[in-house]
């Protein structure tokens, strides 16, 4: 009989197709979508995070996992209520004008849809205007900024102005992070936050908007 | 799973399992052998020990007053007759070091004076206590194959001082030991303790736990101690290295051609003679090589010439079919700097990538005088990385990764697959000291260097409780053994 644990189990082991196995047994025999992702789903990318801010777990097997827990939640989404499952917030993610390094930040995108988030992400090179105007139409809680160049995270700052000359920096949270920038660059920026590595952005977007 | 390719076979299919390193041909080899055949048969070396000049008078040789010529039909029977390969075996009987073909195994270097405190980080002399960590150590150190005391301890008379060394050895690691010996009666003790460990002389000789090592004090010079612990050896079926220490323009030729053919003489005699005493003797060469540094008058181990000769002495054993020995893991710095680094990395790259069957010297400072055991772990490392590097690849359907490859497309990356899990993880060297932090991690750990790192690393291994790998018999007996020497030595 498929149980919660088991299933958290398969996650943290980045076993896809147990995952979708035990959620579909889970549904047949009864269970809650909600607590399907609740109680499963989501316990295992815990553990996940835990795993891997101890170095026991890697970027690879971290993406297995998050990859497993997508097929779980997306066979379970269809059939949640209206207003069952809240998303933990709306982020919008940019790799910085002039910058064409994607696989960092879309890595923050996929950790912080596999914890409940919802994900606007617009890409890499885009300019301060276009996050702007992106942030004016989806209204997200949170913009996070990547970049990889010493060269490019200038335009962090650059949007950040931007944001205060067009009146929406007090509505929304300003994150940051890339290689090259550091807590210290974000107080310089007067950005929201930093976070070294994905997991730790789903951290720092959780206490952000707590 | 991960192919993409048409069912087919492939013929006539050449792989290289390994980095190939062949310094010498068989040709320069011989022709090496040849030559030192030549110096033996026709000047000859000279003999100390009256015992080994009867040997060699009985079995053919010319005997003339302490030189002895041997022919070279003798040296090539007896190059025949000693095994290609010794197996050394851990205290429990298990099969540790395979030294045959071109595998090499790495431990502590044996021949220092001086030790650096882990305290105070100052020189001071070598006390039995530091016999003890140096075991310890190396039996956690995973690169660390066999172990050996970094010198002898102060504090006992210099006959015996070895022998207290070789307790604490047997009562801290249980990987095999490497033992310096002097004479044949230091030898014949020596072998009593480590027969007390493994349970007999019988179990000693079928499961070789202990190697002796016997200086060849000079250039075809062999004196009547390290001919007696030769023989004590053979006779006892305790395989030994016989240790060259050369340096070329001083000791032997400036060339470094030379320097081989006088170092391989000097093993020849050695040989030679274990297998008259007892055909199959099981001998292994030993070769610690450098130049003279004019500049400062230092013979330095930590140079690039100690690793080219030292390969080229490898590549001559392979060719002869007789283990080697060699020393590398020393660095000519009297500190962890950037020196010590690149001298510890090249000169065991070279040892290794030469396939020296032992390598004895890691973890030594200022040409080989000061032991450390903070770079006793960072040579540990080195030779992990070695290893990887030695390694090399696997070559197959899966690991050509064609069908992933074509997955992912162009400009993708490969960080979420399912191939990504399955190789990363062996496919790539895990260091444990090297720091690959970005600097502001690096800095909130305290911004250590290398040798502080180690320093640590190894307080820590050395302040976990220790646990007792003898029982009390069998120390009690090893106690008896020393109070007898210290009678008869
Ligand atoms: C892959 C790569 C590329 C790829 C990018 C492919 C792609 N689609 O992304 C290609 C080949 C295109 C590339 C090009 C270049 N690159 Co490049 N590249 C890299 C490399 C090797 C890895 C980056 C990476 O993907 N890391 C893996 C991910 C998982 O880690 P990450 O990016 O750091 O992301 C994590 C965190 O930083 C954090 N994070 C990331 N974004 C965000 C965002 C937020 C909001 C938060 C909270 C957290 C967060 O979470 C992520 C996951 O844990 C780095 C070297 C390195 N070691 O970083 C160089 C590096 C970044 N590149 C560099 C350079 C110089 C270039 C080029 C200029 C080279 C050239 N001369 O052409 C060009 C520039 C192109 C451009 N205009 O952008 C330099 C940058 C030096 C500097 N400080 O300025 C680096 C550091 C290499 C080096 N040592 O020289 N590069």
């Amino acid at each position: 009989m498929a149980n919660y644990e088991q299933l958290a189990m398969e996650v943290l082991k980045g076993k896809k197709k147990l995952v979708i196995a035990t959620v579909n047994e889970l549904l047949a025999a009864g269970e809650k979508p909600l607590d399907i992702i609740n109680k499963g789903l989501i316990v295992g990318m815990s553990e996940v995070g835990v795993l891997f801010s101890q170095n026991k777990m890697f970027i690879p097997e971290v993406l297995m996992s998050a990859k497993a827990m997508e097929e779980g939640v997306n066979i379970v989404k269809p059939l949640l209520q209206v207003g069952d499952m809240q998303s933990a917030g709306t982020v919008l993610l940019a790799t910085v004008q002039g910058d064409l390094h994607d696989i960092g930040k879309n890595l923050v995108g996929i950790m912080l849809e596999s914890n409940g988030f919802t994900v606007i992400n617009a890409g890499k090179d885009v300019s301060p205007e276009a996050i702007v105007t992106l942030a004016k139409e989806h209204k997200p809680d949170v913009i996070g900024m990547s970049a990889m160049l010493t060269t490019t995270m200038l335009m962090m700052k650059d949007t950040i102005e931007l944001m205060k000359e067009e009146g929406i920096r007090d509505q929304i949270k300003v994150i940051i992070g890339g290689a090259p920038v550091s807590t210290d660059f974000s107080n310089e920026i007067t950005a929201d936050g930093f976070a070294p590595d994905a997991l730790s952005a789903v951290g720092l977007c959780k206490r952000l908007l707590a | 799973m991960y192919t993409t390719k048409s069912l087919y076979r492939r013929a006539n299919f050449d792989i290289n399992q390994t980095i190939c390193w062949k310094m010498l041909t068989d040709d320069q080899c011989e022709e090496i052998f040849v030559t030192a055949a030549e110096v033996l048969e026709r000047t000859g070396a000279h003999i100390e020990n009256k015992e080994a000049q009867k040997l060699f008078a009985a079995n053919g040789c010319w005997v003339d007053g302490d030189v002895v010529k041997i022919p070279s039909s003798k040296l090539e029977w007896a190059v025949r007759t000693a095994p290609s390969r010794i197996t050394l075996c851990n205290k429990s009987g298990k099969r540790a070091v395979l030294m045959e073909t071109e595998n090499s195994h790495f431990g502590p270097y044996y021949g220092s004076e001086m030790i650096v405190d882990r305290a105070s980080g100052k020189q001071r002399k070598i006390t039995v206590n530091d016999a003890i960590d140096t075991a310890r150590l190396s039996e956690s150190l995973e690169n660390v194959s066999f172990v050996s005391a970094p010198g002898k301890p102060e504090g006992f008379r210099k006959e015996t001082a070895g022998l207290y060394a070789l307790e604490a050895l047997i009562l801290n690691s249980n990987k095999p030991i490497i033992q310096p010996v002097s004479n044949a009666k230091e030898a014949e003790l020596a072998a009593e303790m480590a027969a007390a460990a493994v349970g007999g002389f019988d179990a000693l000789r079928q499961n070789p736990y202990v190697v002796f090592t016997i200086n060849c004090n000079e250039p075809r010079f062999h004196s009547e101690d390290s001919l007696g612990a030769v023989m004590y050896a053979a006779k006892n079926g305790i395989p030994f290295i016989y240790q060259n220490k050369l340096i070329s323009g001083v000791t032997a030729p400036s060339a470094t051609a030379g320097t081989l053919v006088v170092a391989l003489a000097n093993n020849l005699v050695a040989l030679t003679l274990a297998q008259f005493v007892s055909e199959g003797a099981q001998v292994i060469a030993g070769g610690n090589f450098t130049i003279f540094d004019e500049k400062s008058g230092i013979a330095p181990f930590g140079a690039p010439e100690a690793g080219l000769i030292g390969a080229g002495f490898s590549n001559l054993m392979r060719y002869l079919r007789i283990p080697s020995a060699g020393i590398a893991g020393i660095s000519d710095s009297n500190v962890s700097d950037a020196q010590l680094g690149a001298e510890f990395t090249y000169g065991i790259l070279s040892s290794a990538l030469a396939g020296t069957n032992l390598i004895g010297g890691g973890g030594a400072l200022e040409s080989g005088k000061v032991a450390s055991s903070a770079a006793l772990a960072m040579t540990d490392e080195v030779m992990g990385a070695i290893h990887r590097i030695m390694g090399t690849f696997d070559m197959n359907e899966d690991t050509l990764a064609r069908g992933v490859i074509d997955e992912v497309g162009p400009g993708g990356n490969y960080l979420g697959e399912d191939h990504t899990t399955l190789f990363f993880k062996s496919e790539q060297f895990w260091p444990n000291l090297i720091t690959r932090k970005r600097i502001d991690d690096w800095t909130a750990d305290g911004a250590k260097p290398m040798g502080q790192r180690a320093l640590e690393y190894v307080e820590d291994l050395l302040g976990q409780p220790s646990v007792e790998l003898v029982n009390s018999t069998v120390a009690a007996e090893i106690k008896s053994i020393l109070a007898k020497a210290e009678e008869t030595l």
